[in-house]
C-alpha cells in the first residue's frame, strides 16, 4: 500500500551522494493570493507553482530544518561546515535538548556542536582539512555515535568534497560519519531539508540489523516466530519537530487502543533504533510535509507500506487517521469502538469551550497540512467562522485535506514567513483570533489580534487530547486580551501606509527562470 | 589562519552586522542572500540574547533578496534592484541598509556598488558576508559605514561630548542597560554621551555624533575600525577603556575620561564619591547573610573580552570573591592576549585569577581540572568549592560539572529575560551583585 498522493513519486536516490529538491522532485508552490479552489487548480496546472515575489521577506533555510532533525538524535555530534552564522542559533536552543529528552524518560546528555568557522582564506582553498579536524575532535573529544556533517551555501557553491572525507574515514573513526546536503540556496522550498536529513539517515545510519545465530537448535526458530509477530502488530509513527512528547503519548495511546505496538521514530532516536526502523508492519506519517521521502525510501529497502494522509489534530482528521491505521490491519470494528468513545467523552468536554468560541472569526497561518486540519478543527468542531488562511507552502499533499474544508472561496495566501502580507491581510479581516507559525504571531500581537501559537514542542495537539488542549488554548487567550492591546497601542509596526492599503495580490509576480 | 570551533558563542559578520542593525532605531535592514540567512541570523539574537525581540523592523520581517540557485548562477544584482525599490515602498524608515551573505559576494555581485544608486534615498551599502568573521566583524562592518555615510563631518568640536563605540547590541546582552547606565554617568560629570543605540537615539541625531571631541571604545578591540575611520574622516580621536562594573570598575572609568577631557577633577571626585555612597547604602543591605552564611566565592568566569577582566575586577575587587580562573574565548593575536591578561594586574585580590585564553567551550572542564590539584581519595582535600561559574548559557554544563552556581552574563544568555536590567556602573554593581547572590538563595 503507498498513498495516492506519491502515486506517481519515485523514489531510489540513495545512490545519488545528495538528494534532488522539492522544487523537481514534487514540485511545490511557494507564493499566491487568492481562493482556496482556484489555488488548487492552478497547482494542478502547474502555473502556481511559477510564481514569486517583488518584496520578500525572510523565510527559512533547508539547513535548519535538516539540521533540527539530525540534531535530535541520540550521542551525535553535529558539525555545521560554513561560516558561524548557519545554525547559530544553536546558542539558544541546546538548552532545550535537556527538557526535550527528559520528557520522554531519555538519559540527559549535553548538546555538542561544531561549527568549521569557514573564513576568507577557505573560500579561496576549500575548508575540508578544518572539516577533517574538526571531525577527528569530535571523534577524540566526545566518542558519539554518529557525527554528522552539515553542509552550508559557501561549500556548496565552492564545491568542498565532503563526500570525500567520508570516503576517507570510512572504517577509521568509531562513530558512523554522515553528510548532510543541504546547502541553503540549493532550494527555495525549505521542507527540502527534511529530504537532505533523511537521505543521510538512509545512506549512513539505517541499515538492516544482522541477527544473531544460536547454537542451540530450533532457538533460531522460535525467535523467528516472536520477531515476526513482534514486527507484524508495530506501527512506526514518525514525529517531527514541532510535535511535543505529548503529541507523542496521545498518538501512541490510540495505536495501542488498537491493539498494536507503536514506536515513535526517528527524532530523538538512538542509532540502535535507527538500524530496527525497518521492523514495523505499517510506516504512519503524521505530516506529509516531513517524510515522504523517508516513507518511500523505507518501502523501497524494506518493503514496509506507509499511510500518508492527514494529520491528525482535530477530531475529524484524528478519526480518519486512526481508521486508516485500522483497515490496513483489518480492525475496522475496533477503531470504530475507539472512536466513539472518545467523540463522545471529546464532545461533551468541549463543550464549555463552543459556548465561548463558537461564532468567533478565526485566522490560521502556517505550515500547509497543519494549518487546514486546525482550521478544520476551529470551524467545524468549534463553530468558528474561517476567514482565511495563509500556508508556507502548498503541494499536493493538501489536496483533499483543502476540499474537505468546503469552502472554495476561502482566501488563502502562499507564504514561506513574509509577514507584511500577512499582517496586511489580517488588518483587513480583522479575525477575533489568529493562530500562527512561530515568526508570525508576534507581529500579529503588534495589530492587536489575539493569537496562539499553531504548534508547540512543550504544548499538546495531536489527537483527542490534543483537539482539547487547541480548544482550551484559543478560549484561554480571549480571556484577558489586554497585552494585545497595550501592544497595538504604543509597539508599532514598521509597514507603510501604502503597502497597508495596496492589494496583497500585486506583490505576486510571475516567477524569472527556476 | 582561524580553526574550526566547538559550540562558538558568535554569529557570523551577517548576523553581527543585523544585530547591530537591529540595535538602531527606524533603521531597515536588506539583505541580499539566500532566503534564510535573515531571518535565522535574527532568530539566533531573539533567543539567545535575553530574549531581545527583533527591533523595530527585525525577525520574519527582515527584508531580503532571498536568492536561490539560479541567481547563484546567473547573478543576484537584479533581484537586489528589485527588493531595494520595493523595500522603500513597504517599510518606513530612516535609513536603509543592505548587507550582503557569503552567497553573493562569492559570485561577485556589487551590492555597494547599487546601494549607492539609491544614496539619494537613504540607502546605503556594507559587504557583510558571514566568511568575513564573526559577529564583531559584522558589528564593525556596519559601524563604519555608519560613520562614512550618517555621521557628518563637523569642524566644530564640543569638549563635553563623547561617543561609545564597542558595545556590540544582542552581543551583549544587556547593551540597553549598561548604554543607559553610562550615559547617566557622564551626564553626572557634565558630558554628553552618544551611545548609538541607547534609549531615544535616532539617526537623526546620529548625524550629528560629529561633534564629538573624542571616542571611547569599551571593547579591546571591537570598535576600534570604526572609531579609527572617524579619527581619518572627521578628526576624533580615541581612546580605548573597558566597560565599567561596580565600584572600582566605575571610578577607574570616570577618572580616565575626566583626564582624557580635562574635567573639573573635584567634579569627578565628588560624583564617585556620591556614587559610591549610593552604592554602599544598599550594598550594605547583604553584609549580615554574607557574613553570617559565608557567600564568599571562588569565581570561574568565562565570557569574551569585553566582559571577562571587567567580571573578574568587579567579583575580586567590590565582591571580595576568589577570582580563580578566567577564560576568554574571542582573542586569537597572542600579541593582544598578552595585552589583555596585564590587565589583571589590578585585580586586588590576595590570589590572582589563572587567564586564559580558550575558545573551545568543551575544553574549559580541562582549564579548571588542570589548575586543581585532584581528590586522589584524600580524606582531606582542599576542594575548589564552593565555586560559582560566572559566563553564559554554554557553561550551564560546566557548573553542573563543577556542582557551581552559575549566572549567565555573557553571549548566549537563554535561561533569562533582560529588558532594561544593565551591569554597568555602580547600579549596574548592585544589580549584578543582586543576580549573582541570588543564585545562592533560590532553591529556598
Amino acid at each position: 500500500m503507498s498513498t495516492k498522493y506519491t502515486q506517481e513519486l519515485t523514489y531510489g536516490f540513495t545512490r545519488q551522494v545528495a538528494p534532488p529538491v522539492r522544487e523537481t522532485r514534487i514540485g511545490v508552490c511557494s507564493a499566491y493570493c487568492g481562493e482556496c479552489s482556484q489555488l488548487i487548480e492552478d497547482i494542478q496546472s502547474g502555473c502556481a507553482q511559477l510564481q514569486s515575489r517583488k518584496f520578500a521577506q525572510s523565510g527559512g533555510c533547508q539547513l535548519m530544518l535538516a539540521v533540527g532533525i539530525v540534531s535530535s538524535l541520540t550521542n551525535a555530534v553535529i558539525i555545521v561546515h560554513s561560516p558561524l552564522g548557519c545554525c547559530s542559533g544553536f546558542v539558544g536552543t541546546s538548552g532545550t535538548r535537556k527538557t526535550t529528552r527528559a520528557t520522554r524518560g531519555k538519559r540527559s546528555e549535553e548538546f555538542v556542536w561544531l561549527h568549521t568557522n569557514m573564513d576568507e582564506q577557505d573560500v579561496v582553498q576549500g575548508g575540508i582539512d578544518k572539516l577533517r579536524d574538526a571531525v577527528l575532535y569530535a571523534e577524540r573529544e566526545y566518542h558519539p555515535d554518529a557525527i554528522i556533517i552539515a553542509n552550508g551555501c559557501v561549500p556548496g557553491i565552492i564545491g568542498d568534497d565532503i563526500d570525500s572525507l567520508v570516503t576517507e574515514l570510512d572504517g577509521r573513526l568509531s562513530a558512523k560519519l554522515v553528510p548532510i546536503h543541504c546547502e541553503g540556496f540549493k532550494s527555495k522550498y525549505v521542507a527540502s531539508g527534511y529530504d537532505s536529513a533523511y537521505h543521510g539517515l538512509l545512506r549512513h545510519l539505517v541499515e538492516p540489523v544482522v541477527k544473531e545465530r544460536s547454537a542451540i537448535p530450533d532457538v533460531d526458530e522460535q525467535r523467528g516466530f516472536a520477531d515476526g509477530y513482534r514486527i507484524s502488530r508495530t506501527v512506526n509513527i514518525f514525529n517531527v519537530g514541532s510535535n511535543s512528547n505529548g503529541d507523542e503519548v496521545e498518538l501512541s495511546r490510540l495505536i495501542s487502543a488498537l491493539g498494536l505496538t507503536p514506536r515513535v521514530l526517528p527524532l530523538n532516536a538512538t542509532l540502535d533504533d535507527l538500524a530496527h526502523i525497518g521492523e514495523a508492519a505499517l510506516n504512519v506519517s503524521i505530516c506529509a510535509t516531513h517524510d515522504d521521502y523517508l516513507l518511500g525510501h523505507l518501502q523501497e529497502r524494506f518493503g514496509t507500506p506507509y499511510i500518508i494522509d492527514t494529520l491528525p489534530i482535530g477530531i475529524r482528521s484524528t478519526n480518519r487517521w486512526l481508521r486508516q491505521i485500522a483497515a490496513h490491519f483489518g480492525l475496522e470494528a475496533e477503531a470504530e469502538r475507539v472512536i466513539k468513545l472518545e467523540n463522545d467523552e471529546l464532545n461533551k468536554a468541549l463543550e464549555p469551550f463552543r459556548k465561548l468560541l463558537s461564532g468567533k472569526s478565526v485566522y490560521v497561518g502556517g505550515g500547509e497540512t497543519r494549518i487546514l486540519t486546525t482550521a478544520a478543527f476551529f470551524k467545524d468542531e468549534l463553530g468558528m467562522r474561517l476567514v482565511g488562511v495563509k500556508a508556507h507552502n502548498v503541494d499536493r499533499f493538501v489536496e483533499e485535506i483543502a476540499e474537505e474544508l468546503h469552502d472554495p472561496q476561502l482566501e488563502i495566501t502562499v507564504a514561506a514567513g513574509q509577514p507584511a502580507e500577512e499582517v496586511a491581510v489580517v488588518k483587513r479581516l480583522k479575525p477575533d483570533i489568529y493562530c500562527g507559525h512561530m515568526g508570525a504571531n508576534g507581529w500579529i500581537s503588534r495589530l492587536g489580534v489575539p493569537n496562539l501559537p499553531l504548534f508547540g514542542m512543550t504544548l499538546n495537539y495531536m489527537g483527542y487530547t490534543g483537539a482539547y488542549e487547541l480548544a482550551r488554548k484559543a478560549a484561554k487567550v480571549i480571556k484577558n486580551t489586554s497585552f494585545f492591546k497595550n501592544v497595538s497601542e504604543y509597539v508599532g509596526l514598521p509597514l507603510s501606509r501604502e503597502w497597508l492599503a495596496t492589494d496583497t495580490r500585486l506583490n505576486i509576480k510571475e516567477s524569472e527562470a527556476v | 589562519m582561524s580553526t574550526f570551533i566547538e559550540r562558538p558563542k558568535f554569529s557570523c559578520a551577517l548576523g553581527g552586522a543585523l544585530t547591530t542593525l537591529t540595535g538602531l532605531n527606524r533603521v531597515v535592514p536588506i539583505v541580499h542572500a539566500a532566503g534564510g540567512c535573515a531571518s535565522s541570523l535574527a532568530g539566533t539574537y531573539n533567543g539567545a540574547a535575553g530574549y531581545r525581540g527583533v527591533g523595530y523592523c527585525g525577525g520574519s520581517m527582515l527584508s531580503t533578496t532571498n536568492i536561490a540557485e539560479n541567481n547563484v548562477v546567473f547573478g543576484g544584482e537584479d533581484r537586489l534592484y528589485e527588493q531595494i525599490e520595493n523595500t522603500l515602498f513597504a517599510l518606513d524608515g530612516d535609513l536603509y541598509v543592505v548587507v550582503t551573505g557569503c552567497q553573493v559576494e562569492i559570485i561577485g555581485d556589487d551590492a555597494r556598488g547599487i546601494a549607492r544608486g539609491f544614496s539619494d534615498r537613504n540607502v546605503i551599502g556594507v559587504s557583510t558576508p558571514g566568511f568575513l568573521g564573526n559577529t564583531l566583524k559584522g558589528y564593525d562592518a556596519v559601524m563604519t559605514a555608519i560613520v562614512e555615510n550618517v555621521i557628518e563631518p563637523s569642524p566644530v568640536k564640543d569638549t563635553r561630548e563623547v561617543n561609545i563605540f564597542g558595545v556590540v547590541p544582542g552581543h551583549d546582552v544587556f547593551y540597553r542597560g549598561n548604554l543607559d547606565e553610562i550615559e547617566r554617568l557622564l551626564g553626572l560629570v557634565g558630558v554628553k554621551a552618544n551611545t548609538f543605540f541607547g534609549t531615544g537615539n535616532s539617526i537623526a541625531k546620529l548625524r550629528r555624533y560629529g561633534a564629538a571631541s573624542l571616542s571611547v571604545v569599551l571593547a579591546p578591540e571591537t570598535g576600534i575600525q570604526p572609531a579609527r575611520r572617524l579619527q581619518e574622516l572627521n578628526g576624533t580621536p580615541y581612546i580605548l577603556s573597558e566597560l565599567p562594573i561596580g565600584p572600582s570598575g566605575t571610578a577607574a572609568f570616570l577618572r580616565q575620561l575626566g583626564a582624557e577631557l580635562g574635567l573639573d577633577g573635584t567634579l569627578v571626585e565628588r560624583v564617585i564619591a556620591s556614587e559610591n555612597a549610593y552604592f554602599y547604602d544598599f550594598f550594605g543591605r547583604i553584609v549580615d547573610m554574607y557574613s553570617d552564611l559565608d557567600w564568599q566565592r571562588y569565581a570561574i568566569t568565562v565570557a569574551d573580552s569585553y566582559y571577562a577582566h571587567a567580571l573578574t575586577k568587579f567579583v575580586a575587587n567590590d565582591l571580595g570573591w576568589i577570582p580563580h580562573l578566567t577564560a576568554v574565548n574571542d582573542l586569537e593575536n597572542e600579541q593582544q592576549q598578552a595585552e589583555y591578561a596585564k590587565r589583571f594586574d589590578d585585580v586586588t585580590s590576595e590570589l590572582r585569577p589563572a587567564v586564559v585564553f580558550e575558545q573551545q567551550a568543551g575544553q574549559i572542564i580541562k582549564h579548571v581540572r588542570g589548575s586543581w590539584g585532584l581528590n586522589r581519595n584524600e580524606k582531606y582535600y582542599d576542594a575548589l568549592s564552593p565555586a560559582f561559574v560566572i559566563g553564559s548559557g554554554i557553561e550551564a554544563g560546566l557548573a553542573e560539572t563543577l556542582n557551581a552556581n552559575l549566572l549567565t552574563v555573557a553571549f548566549p544568555v537563554s535561561n533569562r529575560v533582560a529588558l532594561n536590567r544593565g551591569y554597568a556602573g555602580f547600579r549596574g554593581g548592585l544589580t549584578l551583585t543582586e543576580d549573582l547572590l541570588s543564585q545562592l538563595v533560590s532553591a529556598r
